[in-house]
C-alpha cells in the first residue's frame, strides 16, 4: 500500500473513530455468533454453547484494546491522548511540575549549549571549501625544545616546488598594524600573505580580486585586500572602494578587494590582508624563520601520503640543498596537521571535559525528577489496579505511567533550548577571547537534533524508573495490597536509593574535578611572574617604519615618551621595552657567546628571548638584579652592555661569573660585542604555566649608537596607584603632543594583562564550578526528598518503636544511618569515579596532581557534611512523630 | 490476559493467515479454522491473536475487508488478498523456506 493509502487508513482511524469502534465491536459480536453456532452444531445447548464461546474469546474489551493497538494511526492518537492525560496530571499539582521542569530545562540547555560550543569548535569543518583538505606545516626544533616552529622562506619556496602532494601551498605572517582612517589612528590586526592564499583557502573576494603573483613581489606598488568588517566599519561600505588609497603603517595602499564576510586565518580575525611580498629568487637567511604554511592536498592525495613525502623531503633536503640550516630527521624537522586541530588546539579536551560534566549534572537533575515521579507513581497503584482490572494492556498502562515524563521532558526541552540560546550570549559575552572560532557558535540543526537526542534519552530514564518496579506482578500485587502503604516492595526502595547513591557518586565525581581545577587556577595566578605587576599601566606603541627610518629617531621616541609620561601626576616611574609578558611567542634568536664552549652535547647558542629596553626598565618592573646591576642613565653614552636573566646564566656560565663576559646578536662578524653587567632574576615571559625562558636584555637608548638598531615597537609601562581611567587622557594627550597619527594599542593594567593570559583557564575553573554547585545542591534535594519520604512511609514503625520506648536519639539515628550510609556508599563510588578520570584532567591541571589527596578529603568533607544537613530535617521530623497519631493515621 | 501467540514464530502468523485466504475470502472464524486445517491443527488460533493480525495486515494493505453474509446466513466481516497481499505471500513464502532450510541444516549438522 502506498504511503498515501496508509495515511489515509490512519485519517480514518483518527478521525472516524466511532465508526471504526462500531464495526470492530460488530465484527467481534459476529465472531462469538458464529462460534455458538459451531458448537451448537456439534451438540451443545444454545446456552453452553454461547458460554463456551465467551471463554473462547477471553476479555472482549482486551481484544479490542489490541486491536487498537495494531490499528496504523493509533500510535499517534495514543501519543496524544497520553501527552493530554500527563498534562491534566501534571497541571494538578503544578508545583512538581514547576520544579521538574525547571530542572530538566536547567539540564538540557546547558548540556545543548556546551554541545553548541563543542559543535562550533571543534565539529563544524572550518569555514573554507573542502576545509579537511588544508594542512597545517610548521618546523621543529627538538634539541632546542621547540615542538612547533615557524618555517624560513627558503624553506617554503623549496617545499612548494618539490612537494607533489599539494594542489599549493600559502604561507602567511601575522603582524598587526595601524590604520590612519577616519577621525582616529587606528591598530588592526592584519595578515601577510602569499599571493595564493586566497586560492588555498578556497574563496574569493567579494568584491574586486584577489592579489595576483606581480602583486607578491619586493618592491612592487602596495595594495590590500580589505576584511568586511572594516569595510563596514571604517570605510561605510563603500561599493567603489576597489582602487582606492588607505593608508596603513604611515604608507598609502591601493585596496583590489574585499573579502567575504567571516573570513578568518588561524583565529586571527586579520582586518587586512597583504602580499607577503617574498622573493622567490633569494634562498639566502635560511636561519629566519617566521613563516606559517597552510597546504591544500591535492584531491587524490590523503594525508598520510603527504607526511610521508614530507619525511622523504626532509630527509634528502641537505643533499637538494646543501648549505646551512637546512631540514633534517633529527634537529629540525617539518611536520604537518590537519588545520582545524590547529586552530582549534588544546581546547577541545576542556570542552569535552565540560560536555562531560554538563551531562553529569543533566543525570543528576534527571536522577531527581525520575525520584519525584516515582513517588507520585507509587500513590498511583491502585488507580493502575483498576485501570487494569478494566481491560487496559501492560503497555497501555506502561505508556500512561511514563506519560507524565514525557510531557516534562517536552517542555523542558523546549525551554532548554531557549536556555542554551541566552546562556550562550552570556557565556561568550562574559569570555570573549577564551574560545576559538566564537564567532561560529550558534544553535543550528545539528544542536536541535542533539538536544532532541538528549530530551529522548532523558524521557527514557524517566520511563525506566517505574518500569524497574512496575514489572511482571506487579499490577497483582497493587491490587492484593489494595491500597495500604505499610507493604512495599524492597525493589522499589532499591530503585530509589540507587538513584541517590549514583546522584551523590556524580556529584563527587563533579565536585572533585572542579575542586581540582579551581586550585591549579589559584595556583596560576599566584605564579611569581618575577616582577611586581600590581600597580602597573601599560599600553602598546608602534611606529611606522615608513616615517620613523632612522633608528636613533626611535630610540629617542621612546626615551622622551617615558620621560613625558613620567611627569602625569600619581607616576611614579616609566619604561618601554619590546616584549610584554606573559604571553610572549618565543623569539629563539641565534647569539654569539663568546668563551662559551660549543657542541653536540652542549646547549645551542640560541636565547629565548631578547628583550630591548629603557634604562629605568628593571625599576619601573620591580625586577630584582640578583648579581651585578641593571641598567643606568650612564649606559646611554657608555660602552655597550646587556643583562641576562638566571635561566640564561644557568644554562651557559654554569661554573663562571656570567658579569664581564661578551654577547652579540646575529649578523656580520663587524657588529660590536655587549659586555654581560648583570643577572636578573627570570621573568615569566611565555606564560605563567611555563617555564622561564632564557633572556637576554639590550638597552634601547644606546642600541643606535653601539649596533645602529632600535626597535619600532615598544610597550610602555607606568608605575602608579592611580587606576587606568584616570590617566587614559593624560596618556592620550602625551602621546598626541610626540605624534598625532600613532595609536594607542590596548591601555590596560598589568593585572588585566595577566588576568587575559589566564582567561580559558578560568572560564574553564569557573563553569565547572557553577556546574558543581548546581549539581550539590540537586543531590542535596534528592537525599533530602528521599529520606522525607523514607521517614514519612515509617511513620507508623517509627510510632511503634516510640510507643514501645525507643529514644528519640534513637529514632534519629536510626534515620541517619539510613541517610548516610547511602551518602557514604554515593561518596566511596564517586571518589573511585574521579580517580578513574584523572587521566583525562592531568592535563589541564597546573601545580596539582589529579589525585591530591586534600581536594579529595576536602570534597568527601563537604559532601559528607550537606548530606548531613539533607538528612537531619526528616530525622528531626521523625522525632517528633506522635506514636498515637501515626498509628491511628492509618 | 489476553494469550499471545508465544508458541508461533515472529512473523509466522501473518504468513499463515495470508496462505489461508490464498484460494478466496473467508471471515474472521474461517481464517481460524482454515489455519487449524492448513496445520493439522498444531495452531489454535484464537481471536486474541487473530483480530489484531488481521487488522494489521488490512492497515498495511495486504487485505481488504467487505461485510457479507456467512454460510449460517449471518453478519460477517470478510477477508481477502490484495493484488499486494499476494506478492507478500511469495516473498514471505521464499524467506520461510530458506530459513527451514538453513536452520534444517543447522540442526542436522555435527
Amino acid at each position: 500500500m502506498s504511503i498515501f493509502g496508509h495515511f489515509r487508513t490512519s485519517v480514518r482511524n483518527v478521525a472516524g473513530r466511532s465508526a471504526v469502534e462500531q464495526d470492530l465491536n460488530e465484527e467481534l459480536q459476529s465472531y462469538i455468533d458464529e462460534l455458538t453456532a459451531e458448537y451448537v452444531k456439534a451438540g451443545a445447548s444454545p446456552d453452553e454453547a454461547r458460554r463456551r464461546a465467551l471463554i473462547k474469546v477471553g476479555g472482549v474489551e482486551q481484544v479490542k484494546d489490541q486491536v487498537r493497538d495494531e490499528r496504523p494511526g493509533m500510535m499517534f492518537e495514543n501519543t496524544v491522548r497520553d501527552f493530554r492525560h500527563g498534562l491534566r496530571l501534571l497541571r494538578r499539582s503544578p508545583g512538581f511540575a514547576t520544579i521538574a521542569v525547571v530542572t530538566i530545562a536547567l539540564g538540557i540547555g546547558a548540556t545543548s549549549a556546551i554541545f553548541s560550543v563543542i559543535n562550533a569548535v571543534a565539529l563544524k569543518p572550518l569555514p573554507y571549501p573542502a576545509a579537511d583538505r588544508l594542512l597545517y606545516i610548521t618546523s621543529q626544533f627538538p634539541s632546542l625544545g621547540f615542538e612547533k616552529f615557524w618555517v624560513s622562506p627558503p624553506e617554503y619556496l623549496e617545499l612548494r616546488e618539490r612537494s607533489k602532494s599539494y594542489s599549493d601551498i600559502a604561507a602567511y605572517l601575522e603582524n598587526p598594524v595601524n590604520v590612519s582612517e577616519g577621525s582616529r589612528p587606528e591598530r588592526v590586526s592584519a595578515v601577510f600573505v602569499t599571493a595564493n592564499m586566497f586560492d588555498v583557502l578556497g574563496v574569493r573576494p567579494r568584491l574586486g580580486t584577489p592579489f595576483t603573483p606581480e602583486q607578491d613581489l619586493p618592491n612592487v606598488e602596495p595594495v590590500v585586500v580589505l576584511s568586511d568588517a572594516i569595510w563596514r566599519r571604517t570605510f561605510g561600505a563603500d561599493p567603489a572602494i576597489v582602487g582606492k588609497q588607505v593608508e596603513i603603517q604611515g604608507r598609502k595602499r591601493r585596496v583590489v578587494g574585499v573579502a567575504p564576510p567571516g573570513l578568518d586565518l588561524h583565529d586571527i580575525h586579520p582586518q587586512l590582508w597583504m602580499p607577503l611580498g617574498l622573493d622567490p629568487t633569494n634562498r639566502r637567511n635560511r636561519g629566519s624563520h617566521f613563516l606559517y604554511l597552510v597546504g591544500r592536498l591535492k584531491p587524490d592525495v590523503s594525508a598520510g601520503k603527504a607526511e610521508s613525502e614530507l619525511r622523504t623531503l626532509v630527509h634528502q633536503w641537505g643533499t637538494l640543498s646543501p648549505g646551512m640550516h637546512v631540514p633534517n630527521d633529527t634537529t629540525h624537522r617539518l611536520q604537518l596537521a590537519p588545520l582545524q586541530v590547529e586552530v582549534v588546539g588544546n581546547v577541545t579536551r576542556a570542552l569535552w571535559i565540560l560536555q562531560g560534566a554538563v551531562i553529569l549534572v543533566l543525570l543528576i537533575a534527571c536522577a531527581n525528577v525520575a525520584n519525584l515521579l516515582l513517588v507520585r507513581a507509587e500513590g498511583r497503584h491502585k488507580e493502575f489496579a483498576i485501570r487494569s482490572a478494566l481491560g487496559a494492556g501492560r503497555g497501555r498502562i506502561l505508556r500512561q505511567f511514563t506519560a507524565e515524563g514525557m510531557v516534562l521532558t517536552t517542555v523542558g526541552a523546549i525551554l532548554g533550548l531557549a536556555i542554551a540560546h541566552w546562556g550562550l550570549k552570556a557565556l561568550l559575552a562574559a569570555n570573549p577571547a577564551s574560545i576559538p572560532r566564537a564567532a561560529e557558535i550558534a544553535i543550528d540543526p545539528r544542536v536541535v537534533l542533539f538536544t532532541l537526542v538528549v530530551a529522548a534519552v532523558t524521557a527514557t530514564i524517566f520511563g525506566l524508573a517505574p518500569l524497574l518496579h512496575l514489572g511482571e506482578g506487579v499490577v497483582a500485587a497493587a491490587i492484593k495490597e489494595g491500597g495500604t502503604r505499610t507493604t512495599h516492595s524492597a525493589a522499589r526502595h532499591r530503585v530509589r536509593r540507587g538513584l541517590v547513591g549514583g546522584e551523590i557518586a556524580l556529584a563527587v565525581m563533579l565536585v572533585v574535578g572542579a575542586g581540582l581545577l579551581i586550585r591549579s587556577f589559584r595556583n596560576l595566578t599566584t605564579v611569581d611572574a618575577g616582577f611586581d605587576g600590581r600597580n602597573i599601566v601599560t599600553f602598546g606603541i608602534n611606529l611606522p617604519p615608513s616615517k620613523y627610518t632612522d633608528a636613533q629617531r626611535r630610540a629617542q621616541f621612546s626615551a622622551d615618551l617615558a620621560a613625558k609620561l613620567n611627569v602625569i601626576p600619581g607616576v611614579q616611574s616609566v619604561a618601554a621595552m619590546t616584549g610584554l609578558p606573559p604571553n610572549r611567542p618565543v623569539n629563539a634568536n641565534d647569539t654569539d657567546l663568546e668563551n662559551v664552549p660549543s657542541g653536540a652535547d652542549l646547549p645551542a647558542h640560541n636565547i629565548d628571548y631578547y628583550q630591548s629596553a629603557t634604562v629605568h626598565y628593571f625599576e619601573a618592573m620591580k625586577i630584582p638584579i640578583l648579581k651585578g646591576r641593571g641598567f643606568t642613565p650612564s649606559d646611554v653614552a657608555g660602552p655597550g652592555v646587556a643583562v641576562i636573566n638566571e635561566a640564561m646564566a644557568k644554562r651557559f656560565y654554569p661554573n663562571v661569573d656570567p658579569i664581564g663576559h661578551r654577547v652579540r646578536p646575529p649578523g656580520p662578524d663587524t657588529l660590536p660585542w655587549f659586555t654581560i653587567v648583570g643577572v636578573a632574576k627570570n621573568v615569566k615571559q611565555g606564560g605563567l604555566d611555563q617555564k622561564a625562558g632564557t633572556e637576554l636584555y639590550f638597552n634601547i637608548e644606546q642600541g643606535p649608537r653601539i649596533n645602529g638598531r632600535a626597535p619600532n615597537s615598544f610597550n610602555f609601562v607606568l608605575r602608579t596607584t592611580r587606576p587606568v581611567d584616570a590617566l587614559a587622557s593624560a596618556i592620550g594627550n602625551v602621546v598626541r603632543s610626540m605624534d598625532a597619527g600613532l595609536p594607542i594599542i590596548q591601555l590596560r593594567t598589568m593585572d588585566g594583562v595577566f588576568a587575559d593570559s589566564v582567561s580559558r583557564q578560568r572560564f574553564l575553573s569557573q563553569l565547572l564550578a557553577i556546574f558543581a554547585g548546581v549539581a550539590l545542591l540537586l543531590a542535596a534535594i534528592g537525599t533530602y526528598g528521599v529520606l522525607s519520604y523514607l521517614v514519612t512511609e515509617r511513620r507508623r514503625e517509627i510510632g511503634i518503636r516510640v510507643a514501645l520506648g525507643a529514644s528519640s536519639s534513637g529514632i534519629v539515628r536510626l534515620v541517619l544511618r539510613q541517610g548516610l550510609g547511602l551518602t557514604v556508599g554515593g561518596i566511596l563510588l564517586g571518589v573511585l569515579g574521579a580517580l578513574a578520570l584523572a587521566r583525562v584532567t592531568r592535563s589541564l591541571l597546573f601545580g596539582v596532581s589529579p589525585t591530591d589527596p586534600t581536594t579529595y578529603f576536602l570534597v568527601a568533607g563537604v559532601i559528607l557534611g550537606i548530606a548531613l544537613l539533607a538528612c537531619l530535617v526528616p530525622a528531626q521530623r521523625a522525632m517528633r512523630v506522635d506514636p498515637l497519631v501515626a498509628i491511628r493515621d492509618e | 490476559m489476553p494469550h499471545s501467540p508465544t508458541n508461533l514464530l515472529q512473523g509466522t502468523l501473518d504468513l499463515l493467515i495470508l496462505k489461508s485466504l490464498a484460494l478466496g475470502e473467508l471471515h474472521g472464524l474461517g481464517v481460524s479454522r482454515r489455519v487449524e486445517q492448513l496445520t493439522r491443527g498444531t495452531f489454535d488460533v484464537g481471536p486474541g491473536s487473530l483480530f489484531p493480525a488481521l487488522h494489521r495486515l488490512e492497515g498495511s494493505g495486504w487485505l481488504s475487508s467487505r461485510w457479507g453474509v456467512s454460510e449460517n446466513n449471518r453478519k460477517a466481516k470478510f477477508y481477502r488478498l490484495t493484488a499486494a497481499g499476494r506478492r507478500q505471500l511469495d516473498v514471505e513464502t521464499g524467506e520461510w523456506k530458506r530459513i527451514a532450510v538453513a536452520i534444517s541444516y543447522a540442526l542436522e549438522a555435527n
